[in-house]
């Protein structure tokens, strides 16, 4: 179970305060996934970086239970003069797991070639995802937190990591944030909306989907 | 800004602070492993390059001050007398400097919640220190072969007046690791202001006897010129120093490393932002 408690988030920036999260209190419960919606700016990145601790709350604080994944994105935590091999020995060291066994992992999962012995700077965006997403599917996370980046790769690619990730709905939940309806509604049994520094969770997707298309419609 | 009631969030408890420890250990090691990979490990002469880099530097300064000096300072060994100003003075230097860009340079790791600034600043330190006194050692064991004869009288002495340049070093790392993400200039103000004044006053050129006392007042406020002084005291026997205080060069360190340290708690949240 993932709780936030009166969670606030405030970013100062030239144009004034940016309040991305005033006072929320939402729990994301065991075994769904759940999608999270917001317009640009909304300050989706930032509340998966609050609840995945690589950000700080300006008050309140988060309960988390079992393992939460990093953010995974296009880019992650990766450093792009190391090798594939490399980056997934210090996951693997970070995460207090077998080497071997996330390298292996990894390697096969990634379908990377040769590639996984070449330093990341030079992949392609979805080489870079493809290679994210299997050291994370190696650790065996009670939380994924997605952000955006599970549209990529080729049909048949997309296709593997959905079955790998309709595997582990079993013993893992997902929390996925995107400004897209169409990934949400592909990933998701229901949805959250991001807006005005309030975070609701809606029960129905369908509901979810509707006040997001609602809220479209008044920023057009 | 709105807190919530203390009794609200979860206790801390005997078992978080181990598994705590044991995490941070973890991390600290992996981050050392990846550093050094990044800086030395891109080419196959990567570590020899460690090694090469102040050995050259050595060279360099001992070539240029040997033309222009005839004379042995102190009483020293002209040779050795550079070795153990110069590559002590880098345990200060070089550990700052590394340090510094810890939090820039590493911004993309915290995204694993793990990974702290604490963690990353930390590691760079502690592996520059651990290089610097490899480097140390084999440069001795070099300069020593080559004929330039060094007899360490006391030891421990070296090894504890390295220990508190290496703590001042970390503690200005600390300080100025948190402030440059806030203030982006600030690595060439810290290169300006300490880098090379530090260099010159800090008697890694001469003894603090040489210089007339009028000016000795002043230079001896710098705790690294007293640490160079005990440590060649402590090398060499021709030389006491009159005017090394442990005392006031171990305030100094213990100083540094609480305001950086101090520092870094406080500006670590609004380092990782940015802002």
């Amino acid at each position: 179970m993932i709780k936030l408690v009166n969670v606030t988030k405030r970013y100062r920036t030239a144009a004034g305060v940016n309040t991305i999260l005033d006072d929320v209190t939402v729990t994301f419960p065991v075994g769904a996934s759940v999608g999270i919606l917001g317009m640009n700016g909304a300050g989706k990145s930032t509340l998966i970086r609050i609840i995945g601790d690589a950000e700080p709350a300006d008050s309140g604080y988060i309960k988390r239970e079992g393992r939460v994944s990093w953010p995974l994105g296009y880019t992650g935590g990766f450093q792009g003069n190391l090798t594939a091999r490399e980056n997934a020995r210090f996951v693997a060291r970070i995460y207090g797991e077998s080497t071997e066994y996330i390298e292996a992992f990894t390697q096969e999962f990634s379908e990377l070639g040769d590639y996984f012995d070449v330093p990341l700077r030079s992949y392609s965006a979805g080489m870079r995802s493809r290679f994210a997403f299997s050291v994370s599917l190696a650790c065996n996370f009670d939380y994924y937190l997605v952000d955006e980046a599970l549209e990529t790769g080729d049909a048949r690619y997309k296709e593997k990591f959905r079955l790998a990730f309709e595997e582990r709905r079993a013993t893992a939940s997902v929390i996925l944030v995107s400004h897209n309806e169409q990934t949400i509604r592909r990933n998701c049994d229901m949805a959250a909306i991001l807006h005005d520094g309030q975070l609701t969770l809606y029960e129905d997707l369908k509901d979810a989907l509707q006040f997001y298309n609602f809220l479209q419609t008044q920023a057009a | 800004m709105q807190r919530s009631p203390a009794t609200d969030a979860p206790k801390i408890t005997f078992n978080d602070i181990k598994g705590a420890f044991s995490t941070q250990t973890r991390v600290i090691s992996a981050l050392m492993l990846r550093e050094t990979k990044t800086r030395y490990g891109l080419h196959k002469i990567g570590f020899l390059w460690a090694i090469v880099q102040p050995l050259m530097m050595v060279a360099i300064i001992v070539g240029i001050f040997s033309a222009i000096r005839s004379d042995n300072p102190g009483g020293m060994p002209l040779v050795q007398f550079m070795l153990t100003g110069l590559v002590p003075f880098t345990m200060f230097r070089e550990t700052m400097n590394q340090m510094q860009g810890a939090i820039n340079q590493n911004k993309q790791l915290f995204a694993f919640p793990q990974v702290t600034t604490f963690d990353v600043i930390f590691a760079r330190g502690l592996l520059e220190v651990l290089l610097l006194a490899f480097v140390f050692m084999v440069l001795l064991t070099i300069i020593h072969l080559a004929g330039w004869t060094i007899n360490i009288e006391r030891p421990l002495d070296v090894l504890a007046a390295c220990s508190l340049l290496a703590t001042i070093g970390l503690g200005f790392g600390f300080a100025f690791a948190s402030l440059s993400p806030l203030w982006p200039s600030m690595r060439q103000l810290s290169s300006a202001l300490l880098g090379r004044p530090l260099f010159l006053s800090s008697g890694i050129f001469f003894t603090a006897d040489s210089v007339p006392s009028s000016v000795r007042q002043y230079l001896l406020y710098n705790p690294l010129l007293h640490l160079l002084e005990l440590i060649r005291s402590a090398v060499f026997h021709e030389f006491e120093t009159q005017h090394g205080s442990w005392t006031y060069a171990g305030t100094w360190a213990i100083c540094s490393l609480a305001v950086g340290l101090l520092m870094h708690q406080a500006l670590r949240k609004r380092a990782i932002i940015g802002l």
